[in-house]
């Protein structure tokens, strides 16, 4: 009855049906996909997965243990559009009969999946690194060396409640429910999945009892967006931790109808004007003066949030907060300029926000690699066939002089033997000694030739035949350098801590009690 | 956790000049700050964290030193003062600009927009407070300092010649010599590492705060209570369930942040008291409960967990024990006892009325939870020496040498020896201590046979740790290491499930760039051809990719340090995937309206590097990439996949 657990918390020991796994074709490339068995699909082999390495039929990827490397498959991905056709009018045919023929079917059809001579696959299990390279992108993504440091600095850990306004791509609402994943309460209300379809206007299911469970409460202004991270959601099993509400945070703030939700020990907001939404998130309303002062932030000549702060901070009668009012609650933000930093960070302090920081994450990939340096390489790809030290240069130079020398000599040799030749002629007769002697010339030229530094072409020739024997991975110098695609920018973060409120009753308690 | 000061725990103190100290607070004590003062601990018990208090010493008014808590408007004072009268820090302070000061920069309608420093005179005798004059007024001085400091600034000569830049620099400069305030902050795996790095950073290979957090994320770690316990196709072995492999030489700091989040950090009683905190809250939202609360808790803190806590695990265990592994149920004494038997201590803590915190010295004769036997969720230590070094898992009320059961590294945190994994019968706890029958042992002294039953469940446990750390199935493995970080892959990569992670920390980058080549693509194909060119040879490296399949008994790593293995490949590089290398650095900036920047300096050293990397299963045969003309080609189905 329980929904099985989601693959980025518990991914069991194989690819599931019907559950997130990512195909990794390079570093970098990624692709994600559902698996299915089912048969509807334009090919013969069922669902496929085409990549530019290749053909990976769902058949040959499901239930086989995850890091397994996959091989491609041979699929006709040319004339599917016929096949397709043929196979929907069998398979209507095929359904209305028995539909155990029709897995019948399926099962011919993973036979069918012949492996291909090239290209292979890894098979991995879903974590929320490996979902933000491949996750489909609808706005700036927060990247992981950002939401490392993120959730790090804000003590997320596991049973916490966190706020995420302008969920965006997903990448960082992933992040998220893994630090925030704690498995208690695990029969979570089916009705959950059904119930947060449409965001808005629906309660959370009933609270953990005993121990609080972890869960984030995503908003997102953007409809579509907001729909389309349910979906992902829902897919990848994480309903029961993520909560997306498709809602205005600077006009209507966090609190949903659920009384204890969302309840928050971690704010994170990923919006273009952060301070709008702060007067939202208090322990206690705020002052009028105060609401004032955060509204009149320089630069935001708008009398319309005001008025509507003053409106809505006198309106409702009820004052919730959508905070943890037991514990020090903390919050970021991530804005790209620095104009929105000084505008959030006024505003904290307006607010009675503490450790106010400001940081940015300056993050780099190395690549590593084996620079081959050396006369040895010329001709070779992947290297600089530039002399490697001062004595193979000299060499070098030498062997050239050395050449240069052999043919001038020869040069000059035969220009003497065409002279004495013409002189031989002048003279007359005598002819065969000259012919003996010519033989000896040019038998000496020949050995003359043997004995010269090898010609560019001798050398080239050499290294190619060379290069069998040699073991390419391991010569040369081992170097490292940032990759050359960089990262210079991707937002200021700003960091800060609300205490729990502490009145002077709460002093005088503890004040009894502790003396 | 961390909703409010409780006693018996680390908490940390900033002090005005940025010092942070750390300290076990315990009632009815004295905590002394230095030249700042000293005060009772009381005075802090039972209040939340994050508050800055000011010390009010005692005098005609007051009978002893009390602390104020000074509200954020009053510490944000400076920095929003200017700000609210004006959109940038122009009109800062149009008072004194009558004075017939010169000024650079002046707006259209004559307003004042940036003094210069045109009239700056550096010289020390501008001050006209004496140094006398200034101890003289530090003795008389009861207040925070406020008054010191003001009086300063108004014997400054030509305080109103400065800048707002040098003046704020001014007032924060003297603020932190002569404030008698201070800050408590919540002792979490952040605060620590800014601690530690901040004194003796080579004591934790100069891990920073952020370099952690990238750790943790590319490690995937994260809470797996509830993980399945699965088993690999040999029925033995588990496969995954939360379970990370860790080389630790930074005295348990990367063990703390990957426990944080795994939510198996701090001791329990405080989730679970604060869970009841929360239910008391809840059932009466009327008054003013909040007021109430703090003190109510603060009295059950030692009572409430040791009842709370100690059934959960006893209950937890017996039950995912069955679900799972068959093996590790041999290993608990039978399951009856622990559960009979363990109210009992509880209850004598609460007549006792212990504090929950400090060691408790662990009573030989009392029924037992098995150390280091949670199937799921868990942390396994790898260590160099007889003893694992987690000095720093103290400041989470962890000490190692000897735990206290109700802390949940109690039985997530298990520790192996590089000799227990490597070479399992040659480590003298790994050998079973001969059995005594009951009759014998009813015969024997107590004490005698207190040490029979301690022996007995050390080597359980051992042989529970080494057996199952031997089966692998991890799913990850993180390492921040002195040692050469090839040969702890070597041995431990294996034992990661595939799609596992792997992660290794080093302060310098030259260790990983060398890791990095030792799996460079060039090298796995001279690999995989060699495998194939010579069969004999090949033979060899096949089994230490088979390692895992072997019996557990075997000597698993017989191959491990006898050095034939091939040089050029001191690791099979065909295991790890994607393997890459990258940093991160936080870079801090001062923001204050008009004087946004970075920080001026910060600590240099070491960078921090990680290499990250899939654990996969290589298909056995030749596999072409492709975009190469095709060459030989091997017939591979999905039945040759390796292993696992």
């Amino acid at each position: 009855m329980a929904p099985p657990p989601s693959p980025f918390f518990d991914p069991g020991t194989h690819a599931a049906p019907n559950s997130l796994s990512v195909l990794q074709l390079r570093r970098d490339h990624l692709i994600p996909a559902v698996l299915s068995a089912s048969t509807e699909s334009e090919y013969a082999e069922g669902k496929v997965e085409n990549t530019r390495f290749g053909s990976f039929p769902h058949s040959t990827l499901l239930h086989q243990p995850w890091g397994t490397q996959v091989l491609a498959s041979v699929v006709d991905t040319g004339s599917r559009g016929q096949k397709s056709k043929k196979r929907k009018r069998e398979g209507d045919d095929d359904g209305q009969s028995t539909p155990v023929h029709e897995t019948e079917r399926a099962r011919k059809d993973l036979v069918k999946a012949v492996t291909a001579s090239s290209g292979f696959a890894h098979l991995v299990p879903p974590t929320p690194e490996t979902w933000t390279l491949c996750l489909p992108h609808r706005t700036q993504v927060v990247y992981t060396p950002d939401y490392s440091y993120i959730l790090q600095r804000l003590r997320v850990r596991p049973g916490d409640h966190i706020i995420e306004a302008g969920a965006g791509s997903g990448s960082f609402t992933h992040a998220a429910a893994r630090a925030v994943h704690n498995g208690a309460l695990e029969e979570a209300h089916p009705a959950i999945t059904t119930e947060a379809a449409n965001g808005d206007e629906h309660s959370m299911v009933p609270k953990a009892r005993r121990k609080r469970r972890g869960g984030v409460y995503s908003y997102e202004f953007h409809a579509p967006r907001a729909k389309q991270l349910q979906v992902e959601v829902n897919e990848h099993g994480l309903s029961s931790t993520v909560k997306v509400t498709n809602r205005d945070v600077y006009e209507d703030g966090f609190c949903l109808e659920d009384e204890e939700a969302p309840d928050a020990d971690a704010i994170f907001l990923d919006l273009p004007a952060p301070w709008l939404a702060l007067k939202h998130l208090t322990r206690s309303p705020p002052s009028p003066a105060v609401m004032k002062s955060v509204a009149s932030d320089p630069a935001t000549p708008e009398p319309e949030p005001s008025a509507h702060i003053a409106q809505t901070s006198s309106t409702p009668k009820l004052f919730r907060s959508p905070l943890n009012a037991k514990k020090p609650v903390r919050i970021c933000t991530f804005s790209p300029c620095i104009e929105q930093v000084t505008k959030t960070v006024t505003a904290l302090r307006s607010l009675g926000w503490l450790e106010i920081g400001m940081t940015e994450i300056l993050s780099k990939r190395l690549e590593v690699r084996r620079e081959r340096i050396g006369l040895q390489e010329e001709g070779l790809r992947g290297a600089n066939p530039s002399a490697a030290t001062v004595q193979e240069a000299v060499q070098r130079l030498r062997d050239v002089e050395g050449r240069a020398k052999v043919f001038h000599g020869l040069q000059k040799e035969k220009q003497e033997e065409i002279a004495r030749k013409v002189e031989a002629k002048k003279r007359g007769g005598k002819v065969s000694p000259a012919e003996e002697d010519q033989e000896a010339v040019s038998g000496k030229g020949k050995v003359k030739v043997e004995s010269v530094p090898p010609s560019k072409h001798d050398r080239l020739e050499r290294a190619k035949k060379e290069l069998d024997n040699r073991e390419l991975f391991k010569e040369g110098r081992l170097v490292h350098r940032t990759e050359p695609e960089l990262k210079t920018h991707t937002s200021y973060l700003v960091f800060a801590v609300l205490p729990r409120e502490w009145t002077k009753e709460d002093e005088e308690k503890a004040n009894r009690k502790w003396s | 956790m961390h909703s409010y000061i409780r006693p018996h725990t680390h908490i940390a103190l900033r002090l005005p000049s940025g010092i942070v100290k750390i300290l076990e607070i315990a009632p009815n004590t004295t905590i002394n700050i230095g030249k700042f003062g000293s005060f009772a601990a009381n005075l802090l018990l039972g209040r939340p964290y994050y508050l800055t208090f000011e010390l009010l010493e005692k005098d005609d008014e007051r009978t002893k030193t009390e602390l104020r808590v000074v509200p954020a408007s009053e510490l944000h004072a400076e920095a929003l003062g200017n700000d609210h009268a004006a959109p940038a820090e122009s009109r800062d302070d149009p008072a004194p600009t009558e004075g017939g000061v010169e000024f650079d920069i002046v707006g259209d309608d004559g307003e004042v927009i940036m003094r210069s420093n045109r009239l700056t005179i550096d010289d020390p005798s501008r001050q006209k407070l004496s140094m006398e004059e200034i101890e003289e007024l530090k003795k008389a001085g009861t207040g925070s300092g406020k008054e010191i400091i003001e009086r300063i600034m108004a014997s400054h000569m030509a305080i109103e010649e400065k800048t707002s830049f040098s003046l704020a620099k001014y007032t924060l400069r003297k603020s932190r010599k002569y404030l008698k305030r201070f800050t408590v902050l919540p002792l979490d795996v952040g605060m620590l590492t800014d601690y530690l790095t901040e004194r003796e950073a080579y004591k934790v290979m100069e891990l920073r705060e952020d370099t952690l957090g990238l750790v943790s994320s590319w490690a995937n770690i994260h809470c797996s209570e509830t993980s399945r316990v699965l088993t690999g196709e040999d029925g033995i072995s588990q496969i995954g369930g939360g379970r990370w492999l860790v080389v630790d030489d930074t005295g348990g700091l990367v063990v703390a942040a990957l426990a944080e989040k795994m939510g198996i950090l701090y001791p329990s009683e405080e989730d679970d008291d604060s869970g009841s905190e929360g239910k008391e809250e809840e059932e009466e939202p009327t008054s003013a409960t909040t007021s109430a609360q703090p003190g109510q808790i603060a009295t059950k803190t030692p009572v409430l967990p040791e009842g709370t806590t100690a059934p959960e695990e006893t209950s937890i265990k017996p039950e995912d024990l069955q679900n799972g592994t068959t093996e590790a149920s041999s290993n608990l004494p039978p399951p009856d006892p622990p559960q009979d038997d363990l109210p009992q201590p509880t209850s004598n803590q609460t007549l006792s009325n212990a504090p929950p915190n400090p060691p408790r010295p662990r009573r030989p004769p009392r029924p037992h939870i098995p150390q280091m036997s949670s199937p799921t969720n868990t942390l396994t230590l790898l260590h160099s020496n007889a003893q694992p070094n987690l000095a720093h898992l103290k400041y989470f009320s962890y000490d190692s040498g000897n735990p206290s059961t109700s802390h949940p590294l109690y039985t997530h945190l298990k520790t192996i020896s590089w000799l227990q994994i490597l070479h399992p019968s040659e480590d003298a706890t790994y050998a079973e201590p001969e059995t005594i029958s009951e009759e014998t042992l009813a015969t024997m002294k107590s004490s005698k046979r207190g040490n029979y039953y301690r022996k007995r469940r050390r080597w359980e446990r051992t042989k529970s740790v080494v057996d199952e750390t031997r089966r692998g199935g991890f799913d990850g493995l993180i390492v921040a290491s002195v040692m050469a970080p090839q040969t702890v892959l070597r041995a431990l990569v294996p034992l990661v499930r595939g799609g596992g992670k792997v992660v290794v920390y080093s302060a310098n980058v030259e260790p990983l760039v060398e890791l990095c080549d030792l799996y460079s693509k060039e090298r796995r194909a001279a690999f995989v051809a060699r495998q194939f060119e010579k069969p004999q040879n090949g033979v060899k490296i096949k089994r230490e990719v088979k390692e895992e399949d072997s019996e557990p008994n075997t000597p698993l790593f017989s191959s491990y340090e006898d050095g034939d293995e091939d040089e050029d490949f001191p690791v099979n590089p065909t295991l790890l995937l994607a393997p890459s290398l990258q940093t991160a650095r936080a870079r801090h900036w001062q923001v204050l309206p008009g004087r946004t920047h970075p920080m001026m300096t910060s600590r240099g050293g070491a960078e921090g590097y990680l290499f990250t990397a899939t654990r996969v299963l290589p298909v056995e045969g030749k596999v072409e990439a492709r975009g190469h003309f095709r060459g030989k080609k091997r017939k591979t189905g999905e039945g040759s996949a390796v292993q696992v």
